[in-house]
């Protein structure tokens, strides 16, 4: 069953960036799995567990195979060997350093890609324009984020052509070469030729508006929640402070 | 008349306000970069080390969200229309280069293209932005931000001296930027990830630290193989499709003209 959480996008943003950075200075393996649980929680609460797991583990995986190579392989420490064969030299440290940077990472991963499965795109986009920040910055993201389907879309169309009249259809690598070619100068050409019909556009209505304008897409928002985001704003900078400043004079 | 058919006034404070923010972007930009390599700091999971992981992720980012403050609200309404084409770019055409399983990123073509079609600042600032927007999907990227941008910055620039007006300019161009990217990306990748996210540049990385060098020494090595070659092989594609593009349509954006970036081939 998929539920939605009616929080402003700000507000889940800077929570997720508070717990980001008390979970990295904190360098704990029970904070950050219990974080990552958490996550996965949530997600399966919204009904987004499946989709999470998919695009994290796509992240994941090949980071974790790096760490392992470059920590894991080669450890340069002094720590109990595990096994040693030439330049290889597996150690205990090494496999605990890349474990822990891989669970750093881990944690940014599964954090940001919940934000992102939890807030509203037409939400954010709206939250951006209604704040301080220039006019052109709500414009770019919206344009990107729906941009992105329709070019994918006609790069699909032109492949589609290209290969009916067959076109590009050679092996090795100056087939690819051709078949790059002959789906980009379309792809390029077309996609500037719209950017630049919508700029006259978008220039003839006055963009970027100046001063304020009404929006027919409210963002719900709350006393409450402008407090949590400026609370985990001030977590987000002193928590890690907190944590680590007894550790400046100890080393 | 409605304020928004005004062109906006140019105030002395807002020239002011934006030059201030790309001056402190670049200087925490720098900053931070040569502070990391002067201390090398030790530890990177220890106690400091997570500090120095944080304090590079977010001195790379505040850094790249400021100049891209101070140089958005100066972009016309024509480039401003193309950064969400180009950032659209870079992904499909980075896919598609991903899907045939070729060593190569190529995920900055788009940001090349303002670049070049644009200039720099419209360069940096759609590298920006599509690190931004491309951290929706892969939160990893966001610290790489800064470096992103100076992608686009380079490539403006190569195209203002003339790295355009001859085929072969364009990979040179793209070589040189490649080195400098690489060695300003390779603190982040060295600091706050303990390395590379790619099973392959993993594999160089280890190499050079099984011969003794230093993690951040590694990485550093690592992009220096990696990014020139891509980086050239991006300038080329994007100068190829620029020359493609009629002249009626690389003849209207104003920095084409103004610079003679296409030399006898541009809009007479």
């Amino acid at each position: 069953m998929s539920r939605s959480i009616s929080l402003h996008p700000f507000t889940v943003l800077s929570l997720a960036v508070a717990t980001v950075t008390i979970t990295t200075a904190a360098g704990s393996w029970l904070l950050g799995c219990a974080v990552i649980t958490a996550c996965l929680v949530l997600a399966g609460w919204v009904g987004r567990l499946q989709r999470l797991v998919v695009m994290a583990v796509a992240i994941l995986l090949p980071t974790f195979a790096s760490l392992l190579l470059i920590h894991g392989l080669v450890a340069t420490d002094a720590s109990a060997l595990i096994a040693a064969a030439g330049p290889f030299r597996v150690t205990t440290g090494g496999l605990e350093t890349a474990m822990t940077l891989g669970l750093r990472t881990a944690v940014l991963v599964v954090v940001g890609l919940l934000c992102t499965l939890l807030i509203d795109t037409h939400q954010l986009v709206a939250a951006i324009d209604l704040s301080p920040a220039p006019p052109q910055v709500g414009y770019l993201l919206a344009a990107s984020l729906f941009l992105l389907p329709q070019m994918a879309e006609k790069q699909r169309a032109i492949g589609q052509a290209q290969t009916l009249r067959k076109a590009g259809t050679g092996r090795g690598l100056t087939g690819w070469l051709k078949r790059v070619r002959l789906r980009a100068v379309p792809l390029v050409l077309a996609s500037l030729q719209d950017a630049h019909d919508r700029s006259v556009h978008l220039a003839a209505r006055g963009f970027p508006a100046a001063g304020a304008h009404t929006r027919l897409r409210a963002v719900q928002d709350s006393l409450i929640q402008r407090r949590i985001r400026w609370v985990a704003l001030f977590c987000a900078v002193m928590g890690p402070l907190v944590i680590l400043a007894p550790l400046w004079g100890s080393k | 008349m409605s304020p928004n058919l005004l062109l906006p006034e140019e105030s002395a404070t807002r020239v002011m306000r934006r030059r201030l923010l790309a001056i402190t972007g670049t200087l925490l930009l720098v900053g931070t970069y040569l502070t990391l390599v002067i201390t090398q700091p030790m530890g990177i999971v220890e106690g400091l080390g997570r500090g120095v992981a944080l304090a590079t992720f977010a001195a790379y980012l505040a850094a790249a969200v400021l100049l891209l403050l101070a140089v958005l609200p100066d972009l016309p309404v024509s480039t401003l229309t193309l950064i969400p084409v180009a950032l659209a770019l870079n992904i499909i055409l980075g896919q598609f280069v991903g899907s045939v399983m070729v060593p190569l990123y190529l995920d900055s073509i788009g940001t090349v293209l303002v670049g070049f079609l644009a200039g720099r600042r419209a360069g940096a600032a759609t590298g920006v932005l599509s690190t931004l927007i491309w951290s929706l999907f892969a939160p990893t990227v966001l610290p790489f931000a800064a470096g992103a941008a100076l992608v686009g910055f380079l490539a403006g620039t190569a195209a203002r001296f003339g790295a355009l007006r001859r085929p072969y300019f364009a990979p040179v161009a793209g070589l040189v930027a490649g080195v400098l990217v690489g060695v300003v990306s390779s603190p982040v990748a060295a600091f706050v990830y303990g390395g590379t996210s790619g099973v392959g540049t993993g594999a160089v990385v280890a190499a050079f630290r099984s011969m003794g060098d230093s993690l951040l020494s590694a990485v550093t090595k690592q992009a220096l193989i990696s990014d020139p070659g891509d980086k050239a092989i991006v300038f080329l594609i994007a100068a190829l499709l620029v020359y493609a593009l009629p002249k009626r349509l690389s003849g209207s954006f104003e920095f084409i003209r103004r610079h003679r970036v296409l030399g006898q081939r541009g809009p007479k």
